[in-house]
């Protein structure tokens, strides 16, 4: 064991009286504050340097204790995450749903049509056609063959065979479809055709139609058309002229059936009052 | 002592601290493990008594001032840490495995400093510390403070034995004396 000398016994005296002074000059209030305030300042921006530099290894440090119970409250925030992301999901369905309602009911109100909603539950190729739709409504829904299907916006297609729960509609855009339109602005009639992907295109019955582009069609009665009449078909985007001289309008159509989730289908007008005859004016009357 | 001894202990004094506030005192959150008295110790066992006290009681007072508690508690009880550990640093050199001694008499010194500390601000009631609450720290810090330890001993000889950090030699005037003392 080491020994002290007479200088370090000395030393060790005085340190520990002074230390006692320290205390006691403290404890009795003596003010240190501005020795405190010092070495707190320069140590605490000292230690601030430090701990931008430790800090992460720190907080990874103490983060090591407490990673099986943050695998389990990372599992159960995963799951929470989920069913957040399906409610959203959920409630961004409904407002979609609820919006495609509220167009029918509408469309329906100033048409004064009845219509029966109805969802999309399948797409593709059926009934010997290539675009269709089965909805999940039927017969018993008193959906009938040749139906006008509409989304509210635009015409989706017709009615091709019911089933009692289900039905599959044609799409317009369908090469074997034909519908009957009229333009608005001219008031001619055309018959559009399906192109497929190509969309829509529509020929003049009379061939002397001036068809521009911009021009507005709407199902009208042309030929056997079975269609409700008024629903938007399209926009003619462009306009071909033949070598034989028949003119073709390219038309965009007024709502992607394809992409519709809810869509209507219009069961009959509603005739709630008997439509007056128009008779002739009084005398004097005109004019 | 020479000016790169006191700067290179400034160094170590300064770098305790920081490392204390920064990462072993939140880290050993709730055990009050202390670096700098650790340093202290450890310093004191290779470079003798002398060292231990001036180095414990400079550590102490500028934890003091750097922390709540009364100014002179620390300086006081790190200077008899370092007195003790200087004393007894022969004791733990002299055995084989010299940094595992070291390690155990720190981890000593450093409880009954954490003891010695705890009773002192429980006397001044400060910080709410009480003897109950200091007893039952003292085994974790005692542990704590060894493990610590045997990272810090060979740190600390390597730096004492760092050119400039190094002791003096005697002066030949001196070295001419000692026959005559011994005499």
């Amino acid at each position: 064991m080491r020994k002290l000398s007479r200088r370090q016994r000395l030393s060790a005296a005085v340190l520990s009286v002074l230390a006692l002074l320290f205390v006691s000059l403290d404890f009795t209030g003596g003010s240190f504050a501005g020795a405190r305030g010092g070495v707190t300042g320069a140590l605490g921006s000292l230690y601030r340097g430090t701990d931008a530099v430790l800090g992460p290894a720190r907080r990874f440090l103490q983060g090591v204790p407490d990673v099986s119970r943050n695998r389990a409250k990372l599992a159960e925030l995963e799951q929470q995450n989920r069913q957040l992301r399906q409610q959203l999901a959920a409630a961004q369905s409904d407002r979609s749903t609820a919006s495609a309602l509220a167009r029918l009911q509408l469309q329906s109100d100033s048409q004064r049509w009845q219509v029966e909603p109805a969802r999309v539950i399948a797409t593709g190729p059926g009934a010997g056609f290539q675009w269709t739709l089965t909805l999940d409504a039927g017969s018993a829904d008193r959906v009938q063959a040749g139906q006008t299907v509409t989304d509210g916006v635009g015409l989706i297609g017709r009615v091709l065979s019911v089933q009692p729960h289900t039905c599959v509609v044609l799409l317009v855009a369908d090469p074997g479809s034909g519908v009957g339109v009229r333009d608005q602005r001219s008031h001619q009639l055309l018959l559009a055709s399906g192109r497929g992907e190509g969309g829509v295109t529509a020929s003049p019955i009379d061939d002397g139609t001036d068809v521009r582009v911009g021009d507005t069609l709407v199902t009208g009665p042309a030929g056997q058309t079975t269609y409700a009449a008024g629903l938007a078909v399209g926009t003619v985007s462009s306009v071909s002229t033949g070598a034989d001289g028949s003119i073709t309008a390219h038309v965009k159509p007024a709502t992607s059936s394809t992409a519709a989730d809810v869509v209507g289908i219009v069961l009959l007008p509603v005739r709630d009052a008997i439509r007056p005859a128009l008779t002739p004016s009084a005398p004097g009357a005109a004019g | 002592m020479t000016v790169s001894r006191i700067a290179a202990a400034i160094a170590a004094m300064l770098t305790a601290l920081l490392l204390q506030a920064s990462l072993i005192g939140p880290l050993t959150f709730p055990v009050p493990v202390s670096l700098p008295v650790l340093l202290v110790i450890v310093t004191a066992v290779y470079a003798g008594p002398g060292t231990g006290l001036g180095l414990g009681f400079s550590t102490g007072l500028l934890a003091d001032l750097g922390s709540d508690n009364p100014a002179g508690v620390q300086a006081l009880t790190y200077l008899a840490a370092g007195l003790a550990a200087g004393l007894l640093g022969s004791l733990a050199l002299r055995r084989r495995s010299q940094t595992r001694s070291v390690a155990a008499l720190a981890g000593m010194l450093g409880a009954a400093t954490c003891l010695s500390t705890g009773l002192m601000l429980s006397l001044l009631d400060s910080h709410g510390a009480t003897p109950l609450t200091t007893i039952r720290m003292l085994i974790p810090v005692g542990f704590t403070e060894a493990i610590l330890a045997l990272g810090l001993a060979p740190l600390v000889r390597a730096g004492l034995r760092a050119q400039g950090v190094r002791a003096p030699k005697p002066a030949p005037s001196v070295l001419a004396r000692v026959p005559d003392v011994l005499g």
